[in-house]
């Protein structure tokens, strides 16, 4: 007793003899307090007496009277209104007493009345407590267990904060946290039930609680709660963003929403959770959405007797999966925008705009050019099934079919990628394309058969037919003597069978990886295909035998241009698997010093890609910074690194645009020239113009290699949009270099690939409102960027087809609504662009700058579509390619319309 | 024996039965009935692979009511044509350039040799003297004066290596001849360099030159002596001479080689310019008088020539300054020019006929485009006639220059000037003085589009950049325009 007497009595002191030299300012202090009471309203006046008048009956002697004057004052707490901008009243006039009350509090024997008086200074802290302090939180947990939300929004919020902060603090002291989650468990539901899910979430995330929340959800909030998950989940850092995937999941699971909880469980990757959405989904209708999805991601699901009702359901919806209708609605949203007719090269260049450099003389044929205007009629009419150039029927019978004429037009190597551009011309249509096909397997020129058999493959990407036609036709090919045909059969099999993991092909092409005796260009195509097939799938048996072929070459043939290709498939394999990839990268480091670098940042980027993992940026830029030897290759695949790593969400990705327009300035050439492929990935097909700037300005670059990596970029970002300013870019550089035949070269594959199939196409490997990544799109994208590294040897010498990778990556860029019975139906649609309402209370706007459109529509990068009629029901909540509509069953037709 | 179906393309063949008994090429002859394609080429997926001819069907398991899928077609295997198409890339090197660049190679400057070069151009756009020149042979007789000879035989060979040649041809040889011939070429610098030249002084020397030594190839033995150089750019000028005191009036015709275009204070356009410098004032002396009076010459075309050469008088002798000066005053010059104005009264008798052939079959050509839309059935005859007109009587002079021997051009009515010329090279000088500064060569091709020859690097312009060299600022200015003959067939 007798410190505290001491120290009451030094409280005491203070009170009433202040010391004298304070006694000027007080003086002054409460001289302005008076200007300012007189300034108050009589209400405000009397407010602040009967709280001061609380305040001292708080410390009264009597119990009845400090209870009274308890419950006064929370009473004046509660019941005050406040605005977001001031501070409540009461608290205002509170806040010089908190010194007096704490100190009061400190004396008080435990009672209720003391728990009481806690719960007030706790929310008396809330203004008035130091950074760091969390006595709001200390109060708390010694006042009363009672409903906390009565004191308002603003205290529980701060409360949650402290919450988070202390329970960091405990764990690294390594206290029992109980008390505070006894609080989680209150504010939780406080949150939930006040629109507030979000701060539910970050509680619960600072907690590592997250399970908690699914018993708070309900109908009416699941959707926002839904998309904050899923949205915050690419901040979040391995393997908790696993977690928080799944807990979305659940609660999509748990109320029915499966087209939803698939494309979670296709996030995560998860093979169960698709089987066990679909067994759980009973609805055929849905289901069929539910193929339409997995056909979208290239996801071959079997069907057992657990996923279909009967055989006929199942073959019905196994053809869904298998994508085989992928052509017809392409075919079908291009003759809804009537494009159907065939363009030449020529109407892509558009000559008669350039001021005539372009088309000056060219009386001889030039192989070079001829192979550009090859890829681009392949490229602008891909899909279309006719074009002028290839498919074309001859005019007169005398000079034979001129299909043969355009390809024998092309020179050596040259033919083969002519005879391959059938194949991307009839692209997804497998039935009517091998007839076309058919006659060139017959050819008695190596290039010309080596062509046709990549042709098969590439009709084949992306759809998958239960005869396996491609495998059928591929497979003999492969062990052939001439390397041709062996590349173009292997490359066909990688293009067809990309992510299926069809293990008659590991079987087929292991033994080429592995044979020394096969050159390097036979053997680095061959564990590209198998990366593709087996991309991200972390397969040992790929794995090993393309370790043991990078371990067995010599140091001459790692240095050949195509040794890039043995890293590249290795990396393949563990796209996207983040920390699977360690085992591998000991291994490499292993390797030849000529290659070992390379390999290890191919295989840290890949696996790491579109994980927007901040750390791996920052060591890659940590390498870009290094002044090498000459010699060292690493770096250009750093600076994709760069790019594959933070494409994952779009803050990230601005930042990375950011750090690589550093890296232009202060990075050697060999960076530099891998600077604009690198702003080509990370906006591709998404033409935004300071992108588009950078990469004009560098098309003009010194460095022939520089401006020949922007060129190219420029097609990337502008990759089936119809861009016309790209266009006019492009134009411009065709004139520019009429005269350097590489540059123009990339200038006309840039042009083939803007134009790209007529614009209704998209090289974007995100779809699904960016939250899916389609692995074998970007493992396209990533072939054609490491053969563009070399554009010399590669896109420019023999393996120009290197270009077809970009098949992988190709889809239609479109919404078409569907009736019940799969037949496309046209309803109006608004599109515009996208908005981000994550986090929004209410139900905001999801679009804004929208237009009223008729499906099938065409969807830009950025876009967003909904129904503009309440006539039908969408069965996927994100509309991009296709939907299936169901009538509405509460529709009620407008009297005035009708 | 199982029924399976066929898939073949788009059509399905249901209920086809296999013959288990019999090896597949049965089935395959099967199949060939219903979609025609020989079994050779017939492949039909199986399990494992493709089913072989001589397969064994128990091992393949096939099932009842199973779909295979037959792919093949009829189609006649591409052949290669026998004659492939040759490639640039193929191209010997020294071919490659004019093949893929449609224009020839420039000049490398040997050292303030720029008006050389460009000179050299332009002349060198004249497709008659081309030919003339290829022509050439030293069998003529190498004449009074060897150098004549052997310029022009180096003028020849530097045409014809222009002609070859994708990379700058460097012309050693022609500027050592040059020089040889003409001294004052080879005046040097106190640092050793070629001091900067007239161009218009070395076009003269050289037309000059050429004119001595060029004859026609004779077309009928009496005009052997017609000059080329004198048919091509010959221009013949009347003149009235009056003196202003006696009113006494003499005439006299002379043949000069370029219409000068005098630049004044009145002078914009080279309309107004061309007309003075037509006109003059000299002083003479006088018969009548007897002593030394101020005449007027006022001169009028009497020949036109298939080309016509207009010297802007740009550079005056500054005497405190002891160099040519230039005068910067902007003179603009057209792209069509119509000299009927400076001709005499009896050449423009003679061009109204030309003229008026040319007018309408330009008319013909504007009115069939007229009529195009109004219906299918003029169109064809209109088209017929729009092409045999513009065909048969508007024909370039190139064209008959090209094949002055042949029978059929000597049977053909002559090609008649019409006055109306079109420009086809421009020398512009850039600089303050002749004796300084740079000379380009901007030269139309036969495709249309014009090359700037800057010494060795051609590089291509559009047409309406061509008339913004009309001075007025620091930017090169037309010094030399050459104007080639629009030419009408009569009936």
């Amino acid at each position: 007793m007798a410190p505290e007497n001491s120290k009451d009595s030094h409280a005491m002191d203070q009170d009433v003899q202040p010391p004298p030299s304070k006694l000027l300012p007080k003086e002054a202090k409460k001289k302005k307090e008076e200007k300012k009471d007189e300034d108050l309203s009589e209400e405000d006046l009397a407010l602040k007496q009967q709280l001061e008048l609380y305040v001292e009956r708080v410390q009264d002697g009597d119990p009845a009277i400090q209870k009274m004057a308890l419950e006064a004052m929370r009473q004046e707490i509660r019941t005050a209104t406040s605005s977001m901008t001031s501070v409540p009243k009461p608290l205002k006039f509170l806040r010089p007493h908190y010194g007096t009350l704490k100190s009061y509090y400190e004396k008080m024997v435990d009672s209720e009345l003391k728990r009481y008086l806690a719960d007030v200074i706790s929310v008396l802290a809330l203004t008035m407590s130091e950074d760091g302090d969390r006595e709001s939180l200390r109060f708390r947990l010694q006042g009363s267990i009672g409903d906390i939300g009565s004191w308002g929004h603003e205290y529980v919020r701060n409360l949650a904060g402290e919450i988070g902060n202390e329970f960091q603090q405990r764990q690294t002291d390594e206290q029992p946290v109980d008390d505070l989650m006894d609080l989680v468990k209150q504010i939780v539901p406080f949150h939930v039930k006040h629109n507030a899910e979000p701060e539910a979430v970050d509680l619960l995330m600072e907690v590592e609680n997250l399970e908690l929340l699914t018993q708070h959800i309900d109908k009416g909030n699941y959707k926002r709660t839904c998309s904050y998950l899923t949205s915050f989940a690419s901040y979040v850092p391995e393997p908790d963003d696993t977690l928080v995937l799944d807990i979305a999941y659940q609660l999509y699971c748990k109320f029915e929403k499966y087209p939803d909880a698939l494309r979670v469980a296709l996030r995560m990757d998860n093979t169960q959770y698709v089987k066990s959405t679909f067994a759980a989904c009973k609805d055929l209708l849905e289901k069929q959405q539910l193929c339409y999805i997995l056909a979208r991601q290239g996801v071959l699901l079997e069907l057992d007797e657990e996923l279909a009702d009967n055989d006929e359901q199942r073959e019905l919806l196994q053809e869904l999966i298998s994508n085989s209708k992928l052509s017809e609605g392409y075919l079908t949203l291009a003759r809804d925008l009537d494009v159907m007719e065939p363009k030449t090269p020529d109407d892509i260049y558009k000559a008669h705009l350039v001021d005539g450099r372009a088309s000056a003389g060219a009386s001889v044929d030039s192989a070079r050019q001829n192979l550009a205007a090859t890829f681009v009629n392949a490229f602008v009419n891909a899909g279309f099934g006719q074009d002028k150039l290839m498919t074309a029927p001859s005019m007169d019978s005398s000079t034979g079919s001129s299909s043969g004429s355009w390809l024998f037009k092309n020179k050596e190597h040259g033919k083969a990628s002519a005879a391959a551009s059938l194949g991307l011309i009839v692209l997804w249509d497998v039935d009517g394309g091998l007839a076309l096909v058919d006659k060139y397997l017959y050819s008695n020129d190596n290039h010309v058969v080596a062509g046709a058999l990549l042709a098969v493959g590439i009709m084949n990407c992306g759809v998958h037919n239960d005869c396996d036609p491609a495998y059928a036709l591929l497979f003999e090919s492969v062990n052939k003597e001439d390397p041709t045909i062996r590349i173009g059969a292997i490359m066909g099999l990688g293009l067809a069978y990309a992510g299926s993991q069809k293990e008659e092909v590991l079987d087929l092409l292991t033994p080429i990886v592995q044979d020394s005796k096969v050159g390097i260009e036979v053997a680095g195509f061959a564990a590209m295909a198998l990366g593709l097939v087996y991309v991200g799938s972390c397969n040992e048996d790929v794995a090993q035998s393309i370790v043991l072929a990078l371990m067995n070459r010599s140091e001459a043939e790692l240095g050949e241009p195509l040794a890039r290709f043995l890293c590249l498939g290795l990396s393949l394999l563990y796209l996207g698997k983040q920390d699977a990839v360690d085992a591998t990268m000991e291994v490499a480091k292993t390797f030849h010093e000529k290659i070992s670098k390379y390999c290890q940042v191919t295989l840290d980027s890949c696996a790491y890609a579109g994980t927007g993992n901040v750390l791996k940026v920052q060591a890659l830029l940590s390498l870009c910074a290094d002044h090498l030897e000459k010699g060292d290759s690493h770096q250009a695949p750093a600076v994709l690194g760069i790019a594959l790593v933070a494409m994952a969400e779009e803050l990230g990705l601005d930042m990375a645009i950011r750090s690589l327009e550093h890296l232009l300035q202060y990075g050697e050439q060999n960076i530099r020239r891998a600077v604009p492929l690198a702003l080509g990935i990370l906006s591709v097909s998404n033409p935004k113009i300071s992108v588009m700037d950078t990469l004009s300005r560098l098309s003009h670059d010194t460095d022939s290699e520089v401006a020949m990596a922007a060129t190219v970029s420029l097609g990337l970002i502008g990759a089936g949009t119809n861009n016309a300013r790209i266009a006019g870019m492009l134009r411009n550089l065709s004139s520019y270099y009429y005269k350097d035949p590489s540059l123009l070269f990339c200038v006309r594959i840039a042009q083939g690939l803007v134009h790209m199939g007529k614009g209704l196409m998209t090289l974007n490997p995100y779809h699904s409102d960016r939250f899916l990544l389609s692995n074998v799109a970007l493992a396209g994208l990533m072939s054609f960027l490491h053969g563009s590294l070399d554009m010399k040897s590669i896109i420019l010498g023999k393996y120009h087809y290197v270009l077809y990778f970009l098949v992988l990556a190709m889809q239609p860029r479109m919404l078409i609504t569907l009736d019940e019975n799969l037949k496309p139906l046209s309803v109006p649609v608004r599109v515009g662009q996208a908005v981000d309402v994550v986090g929004q209370a209410g139900r905001p706007k999801t679009i804004t700058g929208f237009q009223t459109h008729t499906t099938p529509v065409l969807l830009a990068t950025g876009d967003r579509a909904e129904l503009a009629t309440e006539k039908y029901i969408p069965l996927s909540s994100v509309l991009e390619g296709f939907v299936i509509l169901k009538l509405n069953p509460d529709y009620q037709q407008d009297h005035l319309s009708s | 024996m199982p029924t399976v179906s066929v898939k073949w393309q788009k059509q399905v063949f249901t209920g086809v039965e296999i013959d288990t008994e019999q090896v597949p090429y049965v089935f395959k002859c099967q199949l060939y009935d219903l979609t025609g394609v020989p079994p050779e080429r017939q492949k039909i997926t199986v399990k494992g692979g493709l089913l072989k001819d001589d397969g064994d069907w128990e091992n393949l398991g096939v099932k009842e009511g199973q779909r295979l899928m037959l792919m093949g077609t009829a189609d006649e295997i591409p052949k290669a044509p026998e004659k492939g198409p040759v490639f640039i890339e193929d191209l010997p090197e020294d071919e490659q350039g004019t093949a893929a660049l449609g224009h020839t190679a420039g000049l490398v400057n040997l050292g303030n040799t720029c008006y050389m070069n460009s000179t050299v151009q332009c002349l060198h756009s004249v497709p008659e003297l081309r030919l003339a020149l290829k022509e050439y042979s030293a069998a003529v007789g190498t004449g009074i004066d060897p150098l004549l000879h052997s310029l022009t035989a180096a003028t020849r060979d530097l045409f014809g290596e222009l002609d070859k040649s994708l990379r700058p041809v460097a012309p050693i040889h022609f500027l050592t001849v040059l020089q040889k011939k003409y001294p004052q070429f080879a005046q040097q610098t106190n640092h050793g360099l070629y001091m900067q030249q007239d161009a218009e002084e070395c076009w003269t020397q050289l037309l000059y030159v050429l004119s001595q030594r060029l004859q026609s190839v004779p077309q009928d033995e009496e005009e052997v002596t017609n000059p080329v150089v004198e048919h091509l750019f010959g221009i013949e000028l009347k003149s009235f001479i009056k003196c202003a005191e006696s009113a006494e009036e003499s005439s006299e015709s002379e043949t000069v080689y370029t219409l000068k275009c005098h630049i004044s204070s009145e002078v914009n356009h080279l309309h107004e310019g061309l007309k003075q410098g037509l006109k003059s004032e000299l002083e003479k002396t006088s018969p009548i008088l007897g002593h030394s009076t101020l005449h007027v010459k006022e001169s009028h075309i009497n020949k036109l020539p298939p080309y016509l050469t207009v010297q802007f008088v740009c550079f005056f002798w500054k005497r405190e300054s002891n160099q040519k000066a230039k005068i910067l005053r902007k003179v603009g010059y057209p792209l069509v020019l119509d000299v009927f104005d400076f001709c005499t009264e009896e050449l423009r008798a003679k061009l109204k006929g030309p003229r008026k052939v040319y007018q309408e079959t330009e008319d013909a050509k504007v009115g069939l485009k007229k009529k195009e839309k109004e219906g299918a059935e003029g169109v064809k005859a209109l088209q017929n006639l729009g092409t045999s007109t513009s065909d048969e009587n508007v024909e370039m002079v190139d064209d008959a220059g090209q094949h002055p021997s042949s029978s059929e051009k000597v049977c053909a009515p002559e090609p008649e000037v019409t006055g109306i010329y079109d420009l086809v090279a421009v020398l512009t000088h850039k600089g303050r003085s002749a004796d300084s500064g740079h000379y380009v060569a901007w030269v139309k091709q036969d495709s249309g589009k014009w090359i700037e020859f800057d010494d060795e690097q051609p590089i291509l312009q559009k047409e309406e950049d061509i008339t913004r060299l009309s001075g007025g600022g620091d930017w090169h200015m037309a010094y030399i325009c050459l104007y080639k003959a629009r030419v009408a067939l009569p009936h």
